[in-house]
C-alpha cells in the first residue's frame, strides 16, 4: 500500500500544509481537553530532594537569585492550590532552600511565615523562618517585628513577644510602633518596671500629641497596676495581722504597712471596697 | 535511437552572503544526450557542471527549464531508477563493509535478496573489489573509494550513468581500468554522461562532448566536428644525421646524444627530411603529426571569455 | 520498505556514536547512586531510588535524543553521503522518515537497557518488579519521540550547535509551561489575553507526559488522561515531521 502510495507524485504542498494546520488542531483541543480532566497533582515534589546547605548556592552557577525567584514563584503557585492535602509538609524545608539561595530576598521570609501561620497554622514553622530572615539580614527589623506580632496575635505568648520587640527596636529605622508593642507586651508579662520606663521613655521623648496620650494612658494603667498589686500587699498583710480588711486604705499608712498612699498617674486617690478588699484607680485609661 | 537525457533552456542561481545577492550559475543550458553515446562535459572550475548535475538528480531544483530522462520527468520515479550517479570526491558511511554498503542501496531500489547479492558480487568482480568486500569503508583509499562509489552508481543496472569528476585522484593504472570499464558499459547498450578536467581521458573515449563556460554551452558536437584536423606541426625524432644538414627545414627542439627532436611546420619540409634520412641511411626513431587536440580548443575558448 | 532501509542504517549509524555510551554511562551511575543517596533518609528509601531513576532516564534519554538526533541529518548534509541516496529513487520524505525512525528505534534500546538497570535496581531493593515504573517509562520515551522530531527538523536547516540550542529551548519550554498559564489567569481579557492562551495552547506541554510522581507515589489516574497523553504526544509528533518534511522538500543541497 504505501508503495502505490508513494509510486505517484511526491506529497504535493498543499496536502502537507492543510495537513500541519489539522494535526496543529487536533493538539491544540486535546491539551484543552487534557487539562479539563481533574488530576491529582503532586507537582514539584521530586523538589524536596533538594538538598539545603551551603553548597546549593554554588551549584546553581550563580544564578542563585534567578533560581530563588522561580522557587519562589513556584511556591506560591504551590501553596495557592488548595487541592494538594499535605502541601505543607515540607513548607520550611522549601523556604529555607529560598533563602540558602538569596538570603537577601525578603518577601519569601514574610509570605512564607504568613502561610506558615495562616494556613498551615504552624507558629513555630513562621517563626524560624523570621528567625532564619532575620539571622541573613540583622539589619532587617521587620521579621522580628512580624514575629513578635505572631506570637502574640496567636498563642498570646507575651514573654516571645517581648523578646522579638526588643530585638527590633535595637534595629535602626525600627518604626516606634515597636516600642509601643514592646512596652505592651511587658505590661502583658507583667514586667511593669521595663514597662513604666519604655512608655516614659516615650511620653517624654514623643510630639505628636495623639501619641503623647495614648502614653500616658499607658502608664495610668501602668502605675495603677504597680500601685494595686502594692496596695493589695498590703492589704494582706493588715489581713494576716488584723484579721479583716482595713475599712480605709489610710489605715494602712498608720499601721505601716504602706509608707504613703498611692495616688493615681493623675494624683487621684484608689477606689477601695473594705467589703471584697478589691482596689481599683478611679478612671479606666482610655476614657481619660 | 531514444533520446536520454534532454535539458532544455535551464537557469538557476544562488543567494549568497549574509545580504543575499544573487548570482547566476546556469544561464540557459540546453543540450541532449542520446542512447548509448558517452557524452563528455567540460569546464574550467565553476563553470556550472556539478550544478547541472545536481538539478539532474534533483537534489538542486532550477527556476527555469526542463529535464527529461529517457522522455520522462527527471524527478519521477521511473526516470529515477533509471540512473546511476558517481559524485565527486565520494563520501560513504566508512562503518559499513563494502557489502553492507552495497546492500543498502540495494535495499532502496528493492532488489530481492538473491538478486541483490548476484548483483554486489558481479558488481565487486567488475571493479576489481572482491578481496576486500568485508572491509570497512573507513579502511579505504581514495581509489577503492571512488571503485565502491562505482559499483553504487550501477547496482541498479542504470541505462543512464552519471560520473562526476570520476578519474581525478586515481592513478594511470586506476585511470585505465576506469577507462575500459566506461567503454564496457556503452557495449552494454548503456549511456554515460562523464563531467571530467582531464581532457586526455575524455578524448579517448567521449563521442560527443559539450563545454560549459560561466554557464553557459559554449561548444558542442563530436570531437571531430570540434577539434579541426589541421595539422599544427610535425614532430620527428631522427638519428644519424647531422644538425646542419637539417637546417631550415624545421626548429631542432632538443638532441640527446645522436637523436634530434626536429619540429617541421610544412608538408614539402617534411618531405624533404624523409628523403634525406633515406638518403644518409639516417633512422627515424618516431614522426607525430600534431594536430590540434582538446585542450588546445579547451584552453583558447577558455581564455577567450 | 525504503524507509525500514534507511532506519534500519541510521540505527546501525548511531549506535556506534560514543557520545550514547558515555550517556548511558552516567544514567546508569546516577541510578545506582541513587542508592547511596536513598541510604541517608530516614523512611521509604525506595522512594528516592524510582524518583532519581526516573529523572535519570528522562533527562538523559532527552540528552541522547538532541545530541544525536540534531547531528542526524546535518552529518549527511556536511558529507555529502545524502548526494548519493538521494540520487537514488527515495523520497525526500522516506529519507526523513528513516532516520527519525532509526533514531527513534536506537532510543529504545537504550531506554530499556536503562530501564532494565532501574527495575534491577528496585528489585533488589523490594524483591518485587514494579510494574507501575513502565507507564511512566513509556510516557518518557513518547517524550523523547516528540523531542527527537523535533531534533530532525531542526537538523534538516542548522548546524548541530544551534540545533541542540533550540531543542533543548524546546525542552525548557514545554516543561514551563504551568508558568505561563498562571501569566494568563493574571491578565485581564482582551486581545492580549486571547493571544497568550492561543500561545499556551500551541506551545509543546511536555508535562502532559510526566507520571513520575503519580507513579511513584501510587497515586490512581483516570485511563482517559492516559488516552489523550498519548494521542497529543503521537499528533505534536506528526506536525512536527510535517514541518519538518515542508522544510526539507524543495531544499537545494549545494
Amino acid at each position: 500500500m504505501k508503495k502505490s502510495l508513494l509510486r505517484g507524485k511526491s506529497f504535493s504542498p498543499l496536502f502537507l500544509v492543510f495537513f500541519l494546520f489539522l494535526s496543529c488542531g487536533v493538539f491544540m483541543g486535546l491539551k484543552l481537553r487534557i487539562e479539563q480532566i481533574p488530576r491529582k497533582k503532586v507537582p514539584g515534589s521530586s523538589i524536596i530532594y533538594i538538598p539545603t546547605g551551603k553548597f546549593l548556592k554554588f551549584a546553581t552557577f550563580g544564578y542563585s537569585s534567578f533560581f530563588a525567584d522561580l522557587i519562589y514563584l513556584w511556591a506560591i503557585q504551590y501553596y495557592s492550590d488548595y487541592s494538594i492535602p499535605d502541601r505543607f509538609h515540607y513548607l520550611d524545608h522549601i523556604f529555607s532552600i529560598i533563602s540558602e539561595l538569596d538570603p537577601h530576598y525578603v518577601d519569601p521570609y514574610e509570605i512564607g511565615s504568613l502561610i506558615a501561620v495562616y494556613e498551615a497554622r504552624d507558629l513555630n514553622s513562621a517563626l524560624k523562618i523570621l528567625d532564619r530572615g532575620l539571622e541573613k539580614n540583622p539589619d532587617q527589623w521587620l521579621f522580628p517585628l512580624e514575629a513578635g506580632h505572631l506570637a502574640q496575635i496567636f498563642t498570646k505568648d507575651y514573654n516571645l513577644a517581648k523578646d522579638y520587640y526588643r530585638k527590633a527596636m535595637g534595629i535602626k529605622g525600627a518604626p516606634d510602633l515597636t516600642k509601643r508593642l514592646y512596652a505592651n507586651a511587658a505590661f502583658r508579662t507583667m514586667d511593669f518596671k521595663t514597662s513604666w520606663e519604655t512608655w516614659l521613655e516615650i511620653y517624654t521623648t514623643v510630639n505628636d500629641e495623639r501619641i503623647k496620650k495614648i502614653a500616658s494612658n499607658h502608664l495610668y494603667q501602668v502605675k495603677a497596676a504597680i500601685d494595686v498589686l502594692v496596695i493589695k500587699e498590703a492589704i494582706g498583710k493588715f489581713r494576716a495581722k488584723f484579721r479583716r480588711n482595713p475599712s480605709e486604705l489610710s489605715q494602712l499608712v498608720k499601721a505601716g504597712y504602706l509608707a504613703s498612699l498611692p495616688k493615681d498617674f493623675d494624683g487621684q486617690d484608689y477606689l477601695y471596697d473594705p467589703l471584697t478588699g478589691e482596689v481599683k484607680p478611679t478612671t479606666i485609661p482610655w476614657k481619660r | 535511437m531514444a533520446t536520454a537525457l534532454r535539458i532544455e533552456d535551464l537557469h538557476k542561481s544562488f543567494k549568497i552572503g549574509f545580504i543575499p545577492k544573487k548570482k547566476e550559475i546556469l544561464k540557459g543550458i540546453s543540450f541532449s544526450i542520446q542512447e548509448g553515446e558517452i557524452f563528455g562535459y567540460l569546464g574550467p572550475n565553476g563553470a556550472g557542471k556539478t550544478t547541472t548535475l545536481k538539478c539532474v538528480l534533483g537534489l538542486i531544483f532550477p527556476e527555469r527549464g526542463k529535464i527529461e530522462i529517457f522522455d520522462q520527468p527527471h524527478l519521477s520515479l521511473q526516470a529515477k531508477e533509471q540512473v546511476g550517479f558517481l559524485p565527486e570526491n565520494p563520501y560513504f558511511y566508512d562503518y559499513l563493509t563494502a557489502w553492507e554498503f552495497l546492500g543498502f542501496y540495494g535495499q532502496l531500489f528493492l532488489l530481492k535478496k538473491k538478486e541483490k547479492e548476484e548483483k554486489i558480487n558481479y558488481l565487486l568482480e567488475l571493479v576489481g573489489l572482491k578481496k576486500d568486500a568485508n572491509l570497512q569503508l573507513r579502511k579505504f583509499s581514495r581509489g577503492m573509494l571512488q571503485r565502491v562509489g562505482l559499483a553504487q552508481a550501477l547496482i541498479n543496472d542504470p541505462q543512464l550513468v552519471l560520473l562526476d569528476e570520476p578519474l581525478g585522484g586515481l592513478d594511470p593504472l586506476g585511470r585505465k581500468e576506469l577507462r575500459d570499464v566506461i567503454v564496457r558499459l556503452k557495449g552494454e547498450g548503456k549511456t554515460v554522461f562523464l563531467c571530467s578536467h582531464i581532457l586526455q581521458d575524455i578524448e579517448m573515449i567521449c563521442d560527443r562532448v559539450a563545454i560549459i563556460v560561466n554557464g553557459q554551452i559554449i561548444n558542442q558536437g563530436t570531437l571531430q566536428d570540434l577539434v579541426q584536423e589541421k595539422i599544427f606541426f610535425t614532430e620527428v625524432i631522427i638519428s644519424g644525421l647531422d644538425e646542419k644538414e637539417l637546417e631550415g627545414l624545421g626548429e631542432c627542439s632538443s638532441v640527446h646524444g645522436e637523436r634530434i627532436l626536429l619540429k617541421v611546420f610544412e608538408e614539402e619540409a617534411l618531405e624533404r627530411v624523409l628523403s634525406l634520412v633515406q638518403a644518409q641511411k639516417a633512422k627515424i626513431h618516431s614522426l607525430i603529426p600534431r594536430t590540434e587536440t582538446l585542450e588546445d580548443l579547451f584552453v583558447e575558448i577558455v581564455k577567450e571569455k | 520498505m525504503k524507509i525500514r532501509a534507511i532506519a534500519l542504517n541510521t540505527f546501525k549509524e548511531a549506535i556506534r556514536d560514543r557520545i550514547l555510551y558515555l550517556l548511558l554511562f552516567f544514567a546508569a551511575l546516577s541510578i545506582i547512586l541513587s542508592r547511596a543517596l536513598a541510604l541517608l533518609t530516614v523512611g521509604d528509601r525506595v522512594k528516592i531510588i524510582k524518583d532519581v531513576g526516573l529523572a535519570s532516564l528522562s533527562l538523559f534519554g532527552a540528552l541522547m535524543a538532541i545530541l544525536i538526533g540534531t547531528s542526524l541529518v546535518y552529518k549527511e548534509i556536511d558529507k555529502k553521503t545524502i548526494f548519493t541516496l538521494l540520487s537514488k529513487p527515495v523520497h525526500r520524505l522516506e529519507f526523513l522518515l528513516g532516520k527519525f525512525f532509526g533514531l527513534v528505534f536506537t532510543l529504545l534500546v537504550m531506554l530499556s537497557l536503562m530501564s532494565l538497570i532501574f527495575l534491577a535496581l528496585i528489585f533488589f531493593h523490594t524483591f518485587k518488579i514494579e510494574w507501575k515504573m513502565l507507564i511512566a517509562i513509556f510516557f518518557i520515551f513518547l517524550e523523547l519521540v516528540l523531542i527527537t522530531s523535533v531534533a530532525t527538523l531542526f537538523s534538516c536547516f542548522s548546524t548541530p550547535i544551534l540545533s541542540s540550542i533550540f531543542s533543548l529551548s524546546f525542552y525548557l519550554i514545554g516543561h514551563l509551561s504551568w508558568g505561563l498559564e498562571t501569566l494568563i489567569r493574571k491578565i485581564q481579557s482582551g486581545i492580549v489575553k486571547a493571544f497568550v492562551q492561543i500561545l499556551y495552547l500551541f506551545l509543546p506541554d511536555l508535562e502532559n507526559f510526566n507520571f513520575k510522581t503519580e507513579v511513584v507515589h501510587g497515586l490512581q489516574v483516570p485511563t482517559k488522561i492516559y488516552l489523550f497523553s498519548t494521542l497529543y504526544g503521537i499528533v505534536y509528533t506528526l506536525f512536527i515531521l510535517t514541518l519538518a518534511i515542508l522544510v526539507f522538500r524543495r531544499r537545494d543541497f549545494i
